[in-house]
């Protein structure tokens, strides 16, 4: 399979399933079958190792390497190489990862969505079309502008998708979310009245000083 | 009343209000409106309401049906005048990007998806919206948020797309970072250097934690390419321009507009300098311990490779008269400066020799004319001019170097980190002294008698105003006095009876797009026209002076 | 022209705070007597290293997502912006809809609480229009507050106008907050309370319900990590201290420089 095809959403979801490390070898860049599978393979596994980093994870814990298919020592040199270094980083939720444990799991889960949403895909699509001819205003980015941008996306939607993601558990206050959140709870409270806007949360009732909000399912 | 034509400014309760009203006695109604749509409901501030009636809404029900009222969102007023009882203005109406007239329910997909989050402005900030979105709820009116340029760019004078050229610093990308740079701005290293930095003063990180050294970025791709020997190549275009311009003054601001007409492809550009220097005040005002003059006249170097000629020591109203240049050329810039240093105007200050103002101390320092280096010096003045006079004194060997100031430090204008550095190295400050009477003994400058002072109620411009302590005189010994007040223009190279209109500061009145003189094919930028300033600001006047040159001769 | 309040630039980037890169400069001792350049340059890694604290500041990335989920063809990125030259036979200037406001003395803590909000901010908050839907709820924590303190954002204010009109607003806000919340108590501290009551005696019953205090607030402070914010304030000459859930401020509007310079320029006066 070309590493164009890896879906970024399934590497967060390997993860949270308790995996320590994964590598993704490829041919190298410019040798691409299909042109620029790589190229686009190299710009989602960049983004998804600073989406890891961001969540807590160690993004060593991720790794694209580029071997062709004739270079059977090469191959092997790669994986002894990362075997060693998830060795060194332990099982995942330890001593290598900002984040432990549970916290981890459910931010991987919010990872998993982010990843899976549109805005990410459609984002990260577009880079080789924003360094080299420019966006929709002509403007061309540097790669820093891009990251940047990325990393504005990966911090927001993180968030956005942890307090979805606990909405869906039930319906819950500002307070409550942000206190088990680990989110500023002026930031969720902001992020609830801008969900509310665009119609995915809206206000269940309010149970003593409390407003409780609740998510509204979406249609496909 | 009846068709009359009116202007709104602003779109708020008010002026949805004033709108309405005029349109029903008759009137041709257009609201001119800087925000992305008409304002919010209010809570009255004259009088207490009852809690059903709280809000008083404007009526953007009947503004629609009011076939007399025109809308103008998003909009920014460019030019504005009143001449005979009419007003003229020249109004940029930015897009929407959104044809709210096709918009839908269905339309509302776009906040879902897109990616960008920011604080509303119509609520306050208590709430994100996303860049597709609506702005004001009432309405629904859907626009889509595209900043024209950012905080840094729109702080620069002349628009440096600074986010792109720091950006390319980033990646590494040092030349193609130089040369986007060079697009608009043909001393880098020069400004890289002594540019106070109001973009910084812009720049949005200041919020999280501090501005980003965006001035200094720019000198370290400067230096890379003096370092690594790389000459760089300017191109012009194909199309040449073979009109005669002439340029009065090497200063940045000539040196700016001849680049740029350089750049369009006009042939025949000539800069008349006085001096037998280029750079104006980056030459014989900035010190060399601030801008070295080696890279300033490569700096040059690169504009003369374009064609421009520059021919110094030639003086216009002394070697070549104003009226001959105007003549034999098609346009004239001028960008002579402000060359000429206020007097202290106190008593004894023409009497003695020693007290020389700070224009000239710096000017005859930077050509090597001072030689008798000796005693003490006194700088009187607050701004950058005197703690660089104070700063080149300390270099020359003077015994001791003071700065007397009417107010406190807190109050001098001079950039806080130049005052800093003058400290640093030991120039000695006296802060609420003002300058009584320059003393004197057979010719020559003794000393001078100084009264305290005390800070009183603030002034027009927001300081405490210094008033004397009475009876409070007192004298320092000294053998140099520089006078660093402030500088005016210098005009006296125009005919006595020239007929261009002047400030009260006697500064060029131009006009704010083109630069343009009330005297046809007549030019005017930098200091000349603002009074002193800083060099990116005459950088940006004579970048001006190039596009209105440009535009009035092709329309010839 | 697009016009956003400053300040507003927050996203929590993960390399925030790092400071600001420093220039490198030659010795004291080695400047004296010679004018060799004081700064040296950034090196190359110091040189990187800062252009990547660029933010690269950006609002519309233009991705398109936004039009290429448009099924309606409202979005189009080609309608132009237009430059009109009109004419006109008058102007009225209006002071238009920035809500900019002078500095709030800084002990209030507005910038440093979330709980500590502008007139401006309740007044949206109240508006059945507006990000809550008109209920009053704290922006630290979503709670509906049980106390909120309205007081003058400066203390020194000699501008009458302003104080009365100003605690007009508070006084019309707490009506409404009260109105829209159960078990509310507003306390309204102005200097200007006693001539404002006598002003508006007329509306003698429907003020005497409010808390109106004579007094000017001194400074705030959070009590413990996520307590209720603790106002001092003087009335009467001395100090008094309360816990309140809210505290809002009564700002000073300013006007914006544009605003200012066309009213300058075509001599005429802001209606
Ligand atoms: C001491 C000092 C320190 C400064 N420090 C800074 C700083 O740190 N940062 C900053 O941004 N700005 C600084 N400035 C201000 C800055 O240098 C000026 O704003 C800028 O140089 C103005 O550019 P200009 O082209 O309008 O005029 P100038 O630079 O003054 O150039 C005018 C030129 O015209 C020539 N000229 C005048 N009359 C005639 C004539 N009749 N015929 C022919 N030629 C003529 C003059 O010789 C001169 O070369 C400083 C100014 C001074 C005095
Ligand atoms: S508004 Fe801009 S950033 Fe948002 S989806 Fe549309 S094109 Fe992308």
């Amino acid at each position: 399979m070309c590493t164009g095809r890896v879906d970024p959403a399934i590497i967060a979801k390997a993860f949270k399933k308790g995996l320590d490390g994964l590598i993704i070898v490829g041919c190298f860049i410019g040798e691409c079958h299909y042109v620029s599978g790589n190229i686009q393979a190299k710009a989602k596994i960049d983004m998804t190792r600073r989406l890891l980093k961001h969540i807590g994870l160690n993004e060593n814990r991720l790794s694209f390497q580029h071997c062709s298919s004739g270079e059977a020592t090469r191959f092997v040199e790669i994986v002894n190489e990362f075997d060693k270094t998830i060795h060194e980083l332990g099982p995942i939720g330890g001593e290598s990862d900002r984040v432990k444990g549970p916290e981890l799991f459910r931010k991987l889960e919010a990872a998993e969505a982010v990843l899976a949403g549109e805005k990410m895909r459609w984002v990260i699509g577009k880079k080789t079309e924003f360094l080299e001819k420019g966006n929709f205003y002509g403007e061309v980015f540097t790669e820093h502008e891009f990251n940047r941008a990325i990393d504005m996306i990966i911090v927001e939607e993180t968030e956005v998708q942890e307090i979805l993601g606990k909405l869906k558990e039930g319906v819950q206050s500002v307070k409550a979310l942000a206190g088990s959140l680990a989110i500023p709870s002026e930031r969720v409270f902001r992020y609830i009245n801008a969900l509310k806007r665009k119609e995915m949360v809206q206000l269940e009732t309010v149970s003593g000083r409390s407003p409780l909000y609740k998510v509204i399912p979406q249609g496909v | 009343m009846k068709d009359k034509k009116m202007l709104i400014v602003g779109g708020g309760l008010e002026g949805v209000g004033a709108a309405l009203e005029n349109a029903d006695k008759g009137a041709d109604v257009t609201i001119i409106e800087k925000f992305a749509d008409l304002g919010a409901e209010r809570i009255p501030r004259d009088r207490l309401i009852k809690p059903g009636e709280g809000f008083v809404k404007p009526d953007l029900e009947k503004l629609r049906n009011q076939s007399n009222v025109k809308v103008l969102p998003y909009s920014d007023i460019k030019k504005i005048s009143r001449d005979n009882d009419k007003i003229q203005t020249r109004i940029v109406k930015h897009s929407l990007l959104v044809d709210n007239s096709k918009s839908s329910e269905a339309t509302k997909v776009g906040i879902k998806v897109c990616p960008v989050n920011m604080y509303d402005d119509f609520d306050e900030g208590l709430s994100f919206r996303t860049a597709f979105d609506y702005y004001n709820s009432e309405t629904g009116n859907y626009n889509i948020y595209k900043e024209d340029m950012p905080a840094c760019q729109r702080g620069c004078p002349i628009n440096l797309d600074i986010r792109l050229y720091a950006g390319l610093i980033a990646d590494g990308r040092y030349a193609e970072s130089l040369a986007k740079i060079r697009e608009k701005l043909p001393i880098p290293g020069s400004i890289g250097r002594i540019c106070p930095h109001p973009c910084e003063t812009a720049c949005n990180r200041q919020y999280l934690d501090e501005p980003i050294s965006i001035c200094f970025l720019k000198r370290f791709v400067a230096d890379v390419e003096i370092n690594e020997g790389i000459e760089p190549d300017y191109e012009t275009p194909e199309q040449k321009y073979s009109e005669k311009i002439a340029i009065i003054g090497a200063g940045p601001s000539g040196l700016s507009c001849a680049h740029d007409l350089a750049r369009m492809g006009y042939e025949n550009i000539k800069i008349f300098e006085a001096l037998p220097v280029p750079g104006g005040f980056l030459q014989v005002g900035i010190p060399e311990y601030r801008l070295p003059k080696k890279l300033l006249g490569r700096e040059v170097a690169l504009i003369e490779k374009m064609g421009v000629e520059i021919q110094y020591n030639t003086r216009i109203g002394k070697d070549i008269a104003f009226e001959d240049l105007k003549k034999e050329y098609d346009a004239v810039f001028i960008a002579a400066g402000c060359h000429k240093g206020l007097k202290l105007r106190c008593p004894g200050e023409d009497d003695f020799e020693g007290i020389i103002d700070c224009v000239t101390f710096l000017r005859d320092q930077a050509l090597g004319n001072i030689k008798d280096v000796k005693g003490k010096l006194i700088v009187i003045g607050g701004g950058n001019a005197a703690i660089d006079s104070a700063r080149v004194g300390w270099r020359m060997g003077y015994d001791e170097v003071y700065i007397l100031y009417r107010r406190t430090k807190k109050e001098m204008p001079a950039n806080p980190w130049e005052v800093d550095a003058a400290e640093h190295e030991g120039v000695k400050f006296q802060f609420l002294a003002a300058p009584v009477e320059i003393l004197g003994e057979n010719g020559k400058v003794t000393g001078i008698k100084c009264v305290k002072m005390e800070l009183g109620e603030p002034d027009a411009s927001g300081r405490r105003r210094p008033v004397p302590v009475e009876g409070s005189e007192y004298v320092i010994d000294a053998e140099t006095i520089v006078g660093a007040l402030s500088q005016g223009t210098d005009l006296s190279f125009l005919p006595a009876d020239h007929e261009f209109k002047l400030t009260r500061r006697d500064t060029f009145e131009v006009d704010e797009e083109t630069g343009a003189t009330n005297l046809p094919g007549v030019f005017a930028g930098g200091d000349v026209a603002t009074g002193p300033d800083i060099a990116i600001r005459a950088v940006a006047g004579g970048k001006l002076g190039a596009l209105g040159i440009h535009k009035y001769l092709r329309s010839k | 022209m697009i016009y956003e309040k400053e300040k507003r630039y927050i996203i929590p980037f993960t390399d925030v705070p790092s400071s600001r890169a420093e220039m490198p400069e030659i010795s004291v001792d080695e400047r004296r007597g010679n004018f060799t350049e004081v700064e040296t340059g950034f090196p190359e890694a110091v040189a990187v290293q800062e252009a990547k604290r660029c933010l690269s500041c950006r609002r519309c990335l233009g991705c398109g997502l936004c039009l290429a989920e448009d099924n309606e063809d409202s979005i189009d990125f080609n309608i132009p912006g237009e430059e009109l030259n009109l004419e006109f036979d008058e102007v009225i200037i209006t002071k238009g809809q920035d809500n900019a406001f002078h500095p709030i003395k800084p002990e209030l803590g507005f910038d440093v609480y979330a709980d500590v909000i502008t007139d401006l901010q309740f007044e949206r908050m109240l508006s059945p229009n507006g990000p809550t839907g008109g209920l009053v709820v704290s922006p630290l924590n979503g709670e509906i507050p049980g106390r909120i303190a309205i007081v003058q954002g400066s203390s020194n204010e000699e501008d009458e106008k302003h104080l009365f009109s100003s605690l007009v607003l508070g006084v019309n806000e707490s009506i409404l907050a009260l109105d829209k919340t159960q078990d509310l108590e507003v306390a309204l501290i102005s200097p200007v309370c006693q001539s404002f009551k006598e002003k508006f005696s007329s509306d003698a019953e429907q003020i005497s319900s409010l808390g109106i205090i004579e007094g000017i607030p001194e400074s705030v402070e959070r009590k413990g990590e996520e307590g209720p914010l603790s106002l001092t304030y003087s009335t009467g000459g001395q100090n008094k201290t309360e816990d309140f859930d809210l505290l809002v401020v009564l700002t000073k509007e300013k006007i914006s420089p544009e605003i200012m310079e066309l009213s300058r320029k075509l001599d005429q006066e802001i209606q």
